[in-house]
């Protein structure tokens, strides 16, 4: 009874670790995919650059296409990461060397915890992805 | 007359430890695996992007398609390791489409290995892309 009783303990903490880390990368994977989309939609899109508004609208479309798939969610849309929120998906245009045109746009997670029932994991700055600006460049647009 | 059970926890624990390996090596490796796969192809995706986005014609567009994915930060194994090996390859014309193969990405093997899996699992991924893409337009 008694090696019984050592032995469950053992095969229920193997259980628990699996359960863990087999959720906590399957977020991840799931993180991947949402930046890898996010990323590529935000190379491909036009970037509108009349003022910092603007951009700071273009880079709100991005992250929300990172979180929702979509760059306008409807207000009861669904993350398609459990519990990622936009605020916590960083975009950040990587200028050219003239400073004036966007070269590049990075994504990245910044911060994201993972709730895997026995433990918590917490991500930060992954995933991220870089991905060359081949959009269409409209310094004086307006973001609708 | 009272038969003999000594022992059976051990034997039953002894098998159902092998099983356990075997699930812990699908959740835990396969799991690895599964984003190292997908790393790698975001990777590739963006590279290709990257040395397209740079092809005119020349052999310095080619070699500035080639520092541009060089350039690229992106990392794999739970962002942990660089790409290496990464392959570039171009269209005749030096300016239609380019094709970037990252091969070498080894996943070693955990759990599974204990159960007759491999020690190392190769996940290659390579993705095209074309110099004059579609531009989404919104």
């Amino acid at each position: 009874m008694i090696e019984l009783a050592v032995s469950a303990g053992v095969m229920v903490a193997c259980l628990a670790g699996t359960v863990q880390f087999g959720y906590t990368f399957y977020i991840y994977n799931e993180l991947v995919t949402a930046v890898g989309n996010g990323g590529r939609y935000a190379a491909m899109r036009t970037f509108r650059g009349a003022g910092s508004r603007d951009i700071e609208k273009g880079k709100e479309a991005i992250r929300n296409m990172v979180v929702y798939g979509d760059s306008h969610p409807a207000p009861n849309a669904l993350p398609q990461v459990a519990n990622l929120k936009p605020e916590q998906v960083q975009v950040d245009w990587v200028m050219d060397d003239s400073g004036t045109q966007p070269a590049a746009v990075n994504v990245t997670i910044a911060d994201y915890t993972v709730d895997a029932a026995f433990g918590m994991f917490r991500f930060t700055g992954k995933p991220a992805v870089e991905y060359p600006f081949v959009g269409r460049f409209a310094p004086s647009e307006n973001e609708p | 007359m009272r038969v003999r059970q000594k022992g059976f926890v051990l034997i039953a624990m002894s098998v159902a430890m092998v099983v356990m390996l075997a699930v812990m090596g699908l959740a835990f490796d396969l799991g690895r695996i599964y984003i190292a796969s997908n790393e790698a192809q975001v990777f590739t995706d963006a590279a290709a992007m990257a040395a397209a986005s740079k092809l005119d014609g020349t052999d310095a567009g080619l070699d500035r398609a080639r520092q541009a994915v060089a350039k690229l930060p992106m990392r794999w194994n739970l962002g942990t390791k660089s790409f290496t090996g990464v392959v570039v390859q171009f269209s005749p014309d030096k300016m239609s489409w380019a094709r970037v193969t990252a091969p070498d990405n080894q996943v070693e093997i955990t759990f599974l290995r204990a159960v007759g899996g491999p020690a190392v699992f190769t996940v290659p991924a390579h993705s095209v892309a074309a110099a004059k893409p579609v531009r989404l337009v919104e």
